[in-house]
């Protein structure tokens, strides 16, 4: 052997580290609070059982996205909220519903304000037959008594927000029916948001609307979340992905699976969200 | 197994992307085996095919991104379907690079009939067996979705890397003993370099496979046998201190 060694042995590598779990972090990094808080709901159109136990919590600030085929209880979930399933007989939910820590399905709740604080939108826009500015108006001549100034700048505000003022400023005494479908839905956004809820129930708000249209609730859907905390019922599901930040999978009155939104639609735990999710059979 | 999806030609779709995968993933494990045989039989004709049938592999890739391309607009994929088509992407990228490099080890190939030939050529075949081995176990993992399978091929590299360092030694044995080995000594370097990057190459495939089954990036850190960069060659004469141990 010659005078020279070849080695591999020295200076030692440095230790590699050990294999460690990765810590997981959650779509939305920063804090967030309940604000409504359903606990063990069940649902009963007369003998029907259409929600079998539900639980979860609505953030305040977020938007919380209900998916699942057409009869999985998402809507009935939505109306049990603000309890508008009281104007039809023979249909009763138990359980709780803790809106800011109180339960609202209690005798005792006044329905009306319970409804200014809780708004809801529906797939089919529904403006009053009225003017665009009667539209707004009439909800909150019913909870406060404000001087017509006070009332006008509520109005334009509410429209400011719905991001419909520029396009009805000229037009504010025309029939709210004479607008386009995509102008009225988000008329009936503005109504919801005049009378200052603090939550939003939006059932489909977009399923009857053109894509610009539907992007333009969308766009709404983001801007308000920094103010509301909002339930959004959708039958698209990139719309549940692109808008919300939790998504609830319901099948057959259950809750199936309920997670960050981007875990739901990136890698659900459950196979029966799998399989609704990337469009195969339940 | 995964149910079928409603819209059945959605399914076609997915499954002719996960043929064109295993037919790249083949093309790619027998191009590696014949420039190996090129490098053997010192047959030049052999690594000719070779070389001009790296642009099969190279149209293949082009093929899976058009196909993903058009997954992604016309089906917006979700959740599994998704992770398909990002590690379909992935992998076609990575069995490119190993197509690559079998083209490579051709090249060399008839550069190193040139010179005589030099003993440790014997290695060349076993670091290319094992690499041809755990290509075709990641793409049967790949078509079984066996993300166990995978993660063994993935360990299996570690061996690999041990191998490619023991004739990095014995090369510069071999160089420093008799320079006129020089030439055929730094292709047969460049040969097993090109197949331990095979072997990194078949282990991203493993860990994009991983993440595909599981949803979750495989967390772990590889075990590296490949301790080649720490070579030196200590010389005796007077001038350099000695190093301790």
């Amino acid at each position: 052997m010659s005078e020279f060694t070849v080695t591999a042995d020295s200076p030692r590598p440095p230790t590699l580290p050990r294999p460690v779990a990765r810590p997981r972090e959650p779509a939305t990094a920063t804090q967030t609070t309940p604000k409504v808080v359903i606990k063990d709901v069940h649902f009963f159109y007369k003998k029907y059982e259409a929600l079998k136990g539900i639980s979860l919590a609505l953030q305040d600030k977020r938007v919380t996205a209900f998916i699942g085929p057409s009869g999985c209880g998402k809507s009935t979930l939505l109306r049990i909220l603000n309890r508008i399933y009281e104007l039809y007989p023979g249909q009763r939910a138990t359980g709780e519903v803790l809106v800011d820590g109180r339960n609202i399905l209690e005798p005792g709740q006044d329905l009306n304000l319970l409804r200014a604080k809780i708004g809801m939108v529906f797939q089919k826009p529904t403006p009053f037959p009225m003017s665009i500015y009667d539209n707004i108006a009439f909800g909150i001549r019913l909870y406060e008594k404000l001087s017509p100034g006070e009332l006008e700048a509520r109005v334009e505000e509410a429209l400011h927000r719905a991001a419909l003022w520029d396009e009805v400023k000229d037009k504010l005494r025309q029939s709210g029916l004479s607008l386009s479908g995509g102008q009225q839905q988000r008329l009936c956004i503005a109504r919801a948001i005049a009378v200052k809820p603090e939550i939003l129930l939006l059932d489909e708000p977009a399923s009857a609307l053109d894509p610009i249209s539907t992007q333009r609730v969308e766009e709404l859907i983001a801007e308000l979340k920094s103010d509301y905390c909002i339930a959004l019922v959708t039958h698209n599901m990139q719309q549940a992905a692109r808008s919300s930040d939790f998504t609830a999978f319901m099948y057959l009155g259950e809750l199936v699976e309920f997670s960050d939104t981007e875990t739901i639609f990136t890698h659900p735990k459950e196979r029966r969200t799998e399989d609704y999710i990337t469009g195969r059979f339940g | 197994m995964v149910s079928e999806h409603i819209i059945k030609s959605y399914d076609e779709e997915l499954q002719r992307l996960d043929n064109a995968i295993a037919q790249m993933g083949g093309l790619a494990e027998s191009q590696l085996g014949a420039a190996i045989e090129a490098v053997i039989k010192r047959d030049g004709d052999i690594a000719t095919e070779v070389i001009e049938g790296d642009v099969q592999v190279d149209t293949l890739e082009r093929d899976i991104e058009s196909l993903v391309t058009r997954l992604l607009a016309l089906r917006q994929p979700m959740a599994r379907d998704l992770r398909q088509n990002i590690a379909a992407l992935k992998i076609a990228s990575d069995l490119e690079r190993i197509g690559d490099y079998a083209a490579n080890v051709a090249k060399r190939s008839i550069a190193l009939n040139q010179t005589p030939p030099v003993k440790p050529v014997y290695a060349i075949p076993r670091m290319g067996r094992l690499c041809q081995a755990m290509i075709k176990d990641v793409l049967d993992a790949y078509v079984e979705r066996d993300a166990d399978k995978a993660l063994a091929v993935w360990l299996r590299d570690e061996e690999l890397d041990e191998m490619y360092t023991s004739l990095f030694r014995e090369l510069l044995t071999y160089m420093i003993e008799d320079p006129r080995n020089i030439t055929a000594c730094t292709h047969l370097l460049f040969i097993a370099k090109n197949l331990e990057r095979i072997g990194d190459h078949t282990t991203n495939v493993a860990e994009t496979l991983y993440f595909l089954v599981h949803g979750t990036p495989l967390a772990q850190v590889r075990p590296k046998g490949d301790r080649s960069s720490l070579a030196v060659v200590r010389g005796a004469s007077a001038d350099q201190p000695e190093e301790d141990e």
